[in-house]
């Protein structure tokens, strides 16, 4: 489809570079290295940094931000330590993606990605706990991906009952390697919980 | 190496799902005489999932303030908090304002930047060395090992202490214990997936499983590796892998401390190699 160049954006290059990480987008000379090397462009040949980029830099500002392919990015560095143009590729798609969850949450976009709702929970627990809980992650996480508590459940078990298992015999969770119990199922605190909390107060992403 | 106590940094897999790394690398530093102290109240670097910079700072420089307080570099044996704690260390170090501010959202976050961050893989071979850890070995270990080294350990340049192409820590250390690099070069350096298991299992699952299949093709009896992320995809999950291709890999994949804790002489069990997913027997026969 032609692009429509009165819908172009021209500021969008600048409002990328203004998110930590996406500094050096106009630095990009359009080489194709970064899609050459990407080990996600191997699996699904259509996902193409290179090409969000050049969409990029063109304005192309509502095609870029609701693009799914901005959530599968694997966060590998392959691009970014190859780039002659240092555009620091993997942290340039960070920027992207924090735009567009501003846009979504501003009702603009409709992110197509199931990443950001893992994010948030990932941070959830961090900023309760001062650790990753897996179990408390999950228990957040898939219900909010499936949309309801009990397809959530299901999918948690489809992905987790054989896992779970190794894990058990393994003593990694539960009773048999000592450490409780309830190894690896309660979260493990840190005291200063009390210190996180602020940081998240202040630093924390919008609406987290 | 003339420091002998090092703040250590475990990281939350260590608790669970790598637990057999957190054990090896608490063996191997007391077989070398390091004491490694475990950083009191530590807490989560953040991983990939806190994708603003400046909270993954934030995270880390209280890590970072907890070691300096004590005088001690830090070391963990997860490439992705080294990553995390290196770059807030840089960070920190460019940038006063950014200090400041920090310290202005609580004073346990003031960091200086007098210490280090370090993986154990640098700390083994680049200030421990290689010399030093060959007059320790009593046994020759004759496997045939594909090093696997993922992404952060070569990448990205600021914060990488091996090459981005072609990495050799390990291969050093695996040729020092008398085992056999298989030609794995090809792979060495490609993401295990990791990242997008939770979101995007499929694309996930195969880019493991070309790590592994690569492994199983170059001759190998085992991957090795440095990373607990890396270890979940390609030794805990591998089972998942293995029945969503229909294929049957079957390799086992170890913690590069679990490998160089063997040629010490430590015991398999300290070691955690009963628990690592797949069985690890036909490792502990290679062992002379
Ligand atoms: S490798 Fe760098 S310069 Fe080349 S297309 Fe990618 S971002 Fe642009
Ligand atoms: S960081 Fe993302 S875009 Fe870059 S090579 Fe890795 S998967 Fe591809």
């Amino acid at each position: 489809m032609p692009i429509k160049t009165w819908e172009l954006d021209p500021n969008f290059k600048y409002e990328i570079m203004n998110e930590p990480g996406g500094e050096h987008l106009t630095a990009c000379y359009q080489c194709s290295t970064c899609t050459l090397g990407c080990p996600v462009t191997e699996i699904i040949p259509s996902y193409n940094p290179r090409k969000i980029i050049q969409m990029s830099l063109l304005g192309m500002r509502k095609e870029v931000l609701s693009n799914a392919d901005l959530w599968i990015c694997a966060l590998c560095q392959t691009c970014t330590a190859r780039c002659p143009q240092d555009v620091m590729i993997c942290e340039l798609m960070g920027a992207i993606r924090r735009i567009a969850e501003e846009e979504e949450a501003a009702g603009n976009i409709k992110i197509e990605s199931a990443r950001p709702l893992f994010e948030k929970a990932f941070l959830h627990t961090l900023q309760k706990y001062g650790r990753l809980y897996d179990m408390g992650l999950a228990l957040e996480y898939y219900p909010n991906r499936e949309g309801s508590k009990i397809k959530g459940m299901k999918a948690m078990m489809k992905d987790y009952k054989d896992f779970g298992m190794r894990m058990f015999k393994k003593g990694k969770m539960g009773p048999l390697g000592g450490g409780g119990v309830f190894k690896g199922m309660l979260p493990e605190k840190i005291k200063e919980r009390e210190v996180l909390k602020k940081i998240f107060e202040q630093l924390g992403e919008k609406e987290k | 190496m003339s420091e002998k106590k090092i703040a250590y940094h475990p990281g939350c897999p260590s608790a669970t799902t790598a637990m057999e790394q957190d054990m090896s690398t608490r063996a191997v530093f007391e077989k070398l005489g390091i004491e490694l102290e475990e950083l009191e109240d530590w807490n989560c670097c953040g991983a990939l999932e806190a994708e603003d910079p400046k909270l993954v700072i934030a995270l880390n420089a209280r890590n970072l303030a907890l070691a300096e307080r004590k005088g001690q570099d830090i070391v963990t044996p997860c490439s992705i908090c080294y990553y995390n704690l290196a770059r807030a260390d840089q960070a920190l170090r460019e940038d006063e304002k950014l200090r400041a501010e920090l310290k202005e959202i609580d004073s346990s976050l003031e960091y200086n930047g007098t210490v280090k961050a370090k993986h154990v893989l640098d700390v083994l071979v680049n200030d421990i060395g290689l010399a030093e850890l060959s007059g320790k070995l009593v046994k020759k270990v004759n496997l045939k090992v594909a090093p696997y080294y993922g992404c952060y350990l070569g990448r990205p340049p600021e914060t990488a202490f091996d090459d981005p192409d072609d990495p050799v820590l390990m291969d050093q250390l695996i040729e020092l214990i008398g085992a056999e690099n298989v030609p794995f070069s090809y792979m060495k350096t490609k993401c295990c997936g990791g990242p997008l298991m939770m979101t995007r299992a499929d694309i996930a699952f195969e880019m493991a499983r070309k790590i592994l299949e690569s492994a199983k093709k170059a001759g190998a009896d085992c991957i090795v590796l440095a990373c607990p992320l890396c270890g979940m995809m390609l030794d805990a999950k591998q089972p998942d892998i293995e029945a969503a291709f229909k294929v049957k890999i079957e390799m086992p994949v170890i913690y590069i401390t679990q490998l160089l804790g063997l040629a010490l002489g430590i015991e398999p069990k300290k070691l955690g190699l009963n628990k690592n997913i797949i069985d690890t027997k036909k490792i502990l026969e290679k062992v002379m």
